[in-house]
């Protein structure tokens, strides 16, 4: 897979993603995104040994399911997972995203159980963060316990106001919020907010917008037709991002 | 849009229409408990059976399995409110929340240990002080405590409840709640008018509250409950007028209206507010006319004790079905018998026990820190007091007394046992208030008001005071 940086002049340029275990804390390109947090070199280095960094998922394959006990969460180094439930009909219903640096398995946080299964939609690495190491640790970095909280809440804020948009608006308006999602979230990474790659298929975008597949299809076209987005296949490049925000009604 | 009739806010004499209303209000004007748990917290001791609860808590049996109520108290505000009684601590130090969160968490395992973790929790409610004082970061990390120690629900069923101070909180933090499990929002809403709000020192503008409600209603919370009190300073019928319309436009699913009992003497706080400010108790009692027919004529349902829902609440429906309860967090769904408070003051009902938490922070921190469980106050209910309790919680909670079920369920005479108490009612029946069979109780539509009359002949604790500290001046029943 490929992953998209942003060049001096503002270009997105293609580098290949290495999957290198040998990565940590210290030297991780994400740790602005993921760690945020002044931590001296020592205190990096102990985080660094509670966290595991297990082999890459491979495409569609679970990082966990629906119920298993909730230990620990998880924030992804490369590609992409996506969430969902299974409704009561044995359907998917997906139920979130997680981009590079984000953390997921925070849904398990109210009922100490995930209430939801997470699938990798392409190879991917993620960083396991124990709970139980993650407060024993926090005893010897007060800062740290505290940061990772404030990630979780930050993720879970962000997922139900996304919720709440997708719930009430028209289509336009449920397609234009997740891209202007994916393009700030790009941003944070220090990638180009206004051009990237969709790492998830038509059918995965409609199901989680509550749209068929035609409908994300034709607000696509739409969106191509009024010159505010670029689309070929995957590839998505914003052309006019206030007229995004018109269209996602996110105008103020 | 109903409101209250034209001549009551332009005239400044009692319109004929309330004066029966007002003349009864007049006369049974008195001070008594509001009845969220029997016997009332002045009568707990600290010489309470601890030790026989904590073995009965070592038993096995149903207790271990039951549903269970969560409370959580959390004392901590920014500004101070003049008019409020809570147990709260003003203070804008930094880290006040974190040390106050670390005894929490410990005294949620102690808890947890002696409860057991399997009880599913239906209920649980934030209360303070102001729960969002605490931050993003520290309500997800209050959450996640809760959820590592106890069986929390993801069912639709449950009630998850946070009150919240409309000044401290952002849409942000609304989406947080949801996620995190809240599905039911109260707001400290008080009074709309801009001079009321600056004479108690909480100023927020209706401008402001009404977004609020509305993402609070687009993050898809079940019920939203506003509060409301009467008898604040410079309040009077023009300016309850205008801040009934704005309740009513803002249509909360449920309003909870309280009486401004100034005692400046016992709240200290208090002492901020100028007494001839106050509205005159004639005036007092016709805001509160003005409240119970205003709302009722916008479609809300009185169910007692100055709670008003609209029909279609489960709150109203579960009175039809005689599903409503009453406990320390007011009138809820029956559906958990024992509740745990957790936090500074924080009170109990599990089993046949009320116990207090230690009321001071200090000491509260200091027997935590010991890992002793915070326990310093309660009773044990004795079988005189449940049967007592089962009258005054019926009667509050479904607006009438069965009594051939009560005579079944104690094994009692009730007509013998409760002689004198039945002639105080008739005092009450002839007023309209009540009416009396054999059969029954039944608090009329006139006698709703005056819940707390009613059920005060039954309170053996009002002739004989056994807690252990002086009795109170319990705020007016009206």
């Amino acid at each position: 897979m490929t992953i998209h940086l942003t060049d001096a002049d503002g270009s997105a340029v293609l580098k290949p993603c290495v999957h290198d275990y040998q990565v940590n804390c210290s030297n991780c390109r994400l740790n602005s995104v993921c760690l945020p947090l002044a931590l001296e070199g020592d205190d990096i280095q102990q985080l660094d040994d509670i966290i595991q960094r297990s082999k890459p998922l491979q495409k569609s394959q679970h990082l966990y399911r629906e119920g298993d006990h909730f230990q620990s969460v998880y924030a992804v180094r490369s590609g992409t997972m996506k969430a969902y439930k299974t409704t009561d009909d044995g359907r998917e219903q997906v139920t979130g995203f997680f981009f590079p640096g984000e953390i997921l398995g925070m849904d398990g946080i109210s009922n100490n159980s995930h209430a939801s299964s997470a699938k990798a939609l392409e190879t991917a690495a993620v960083c396991e963060i124990p709970f139980s190491s993650l407060e024993k640790l926090s005893s010897m970095m007060p800062n740290l316990q505290r940061h990772f909280f404030q990630l979780m809440s930050r993720e879970i804020t962000e997922d139900q106001q996304l919720i709440t948009l997708l719930s009430k608006n028209s289509a336009d308006e449920r397609v234009g919020a997740l891209m202007l999602s994916i393009s700030s979230r790009n941003a944070r990474r220090q990638l180009s907010a206004t051009q990237f790659r969709l790492p998830m298929s038509r059918v995965d975008i409609g199901n989680y917008l509550g749209l068929t597949v035609e409908t994300v299809s034709r607000v696509f076209s739409r969106m191509q037709k009024m010159e505010i987005l670029r689309v070929e296949n995957k590839e998505i490049e914003i052309l006019d991002p206030s007229g995004l925000k018109n269209m996602a009604n996110l105008r103020n | 849009m109903n409101s209250i009739p034209q001549d009551l806010v332009t005239s400044t004499s009692i319109p004929p229409e309330h004066k029966k209303d007002m003349e009864l209000a007049a006369k049974y004007a008195s001070q008594g408990p509001r009845y969220t748990s029997y016997p009332t917290a002045p009568q707990f001791r600290q010489d309470f059976p601890v030790d026989q609860y904590r073995a009965w808590q070592d038993t096995d049996g149903d207790h271990k399995r039951a549903p269970l109520s969560l409370y959580l108290h959390l004392p901590f505000c920014n500004d101070i409110c003049y008019y409020c009684a809570c147990n709260k601590i003003v203070t804008r130090e930094k880290g006040a929340a974190r040390q106050y969160l670390q005894r929490l968490e410990k005294e949620i395992q102690m808890q947890s240990q002696l409860l057991g973790d399997t009880r599913p929790i239906t209920q649980m409610h934030w209360g303070g002080g102001t729960p969002t004082y605490l931050d993003n970061a520290e309500i997800t990390e209050l959450m996640h405590m809760l959820a590592s120690n106890f069986r929390l629900l993801d069912k639709g069923y449950r009630e998850y409840s946070i009150e919240i101070d409309p000044r401290t909180i952002e849409t942000s933090t609304i989406a947080l709640l949801k996620g995190i499990g809240f599905n039911r929002i109260s707001l400290g809403i008080q009074d709309f008018d801009p001079l009321v709000q600056k004479a108690v020192n909480r100023v927020q503008p209706y401008k402001e509250v009404a977004p609020l409600v509305d993402s609070i209603r687009s993050h898809g919370f079940r019920s939203l409950s506003f509060d409301l009190i009467y008898g604040l300073p410079h309040q009077d019928r023009y300016t309850m007028d205008e801040t009934l319309r704005k309740v009513i436009a803002l249509r909360p699913d449920r309003i909870a209206c309280y009486n401004y009992a100034h005692l400046p003497e016992r709240f200290s706080s208090q002492r901020a507010i100028d007494r001839l400010t106050l509205p005159e108790p004639e005036e007092k009692l016709l805001l509160q006319q003005m409240i119970t027919h205003t709302l009722q004529s916008a479609g809300y349902l009185h169910i007692g004790m100055d709670h008003y829902v609209l029909p279609e609440d489960e709150l109203a429906r579960a009175q039809r079905e005689g599903r409503l309860q009453r406990n320390f967090q007011g009138y809820s769904l029956h559906m958990a018998d024992d509740l745990l408070g957790l936090g500074v003051s924080a009170i109990s009902q599990i089993g046949d026990f009320y116990l207090q938490n230690e009321r001071e922070l200090d000491s509260y921190y200091k027997m935590i820190d010991q890992s002793q469980l915070p326990l310093t106050r309660g009773c044990k209910v004795t079988t005189e007091d449940k049967l007592r309790r089962h009258i005054i919680m019926t009667l509050i909670s479904e607006l009438k007394l069965d009594i051939g079920e009560c005579n079944r369920q104690f094994g009692i005479d009730f007509s013998t046992q409760f002689n004198k108490e039945l002639e105080s009612l008739r005092k009450m029946e002839a007023d309209d208030l009540l009416s009396i069979t054999d059969r029954e109780l039944i608090v009329t539509h006139r006698g709703r008001p005056f819940l707390r009359n009613i059920c005060m002949p039954f309170d053996a604790y009002l002739k004989s005071h056994q807690g252990d500290e002086s009795p109170p001046n319990f705020s007016a029943t009206l």
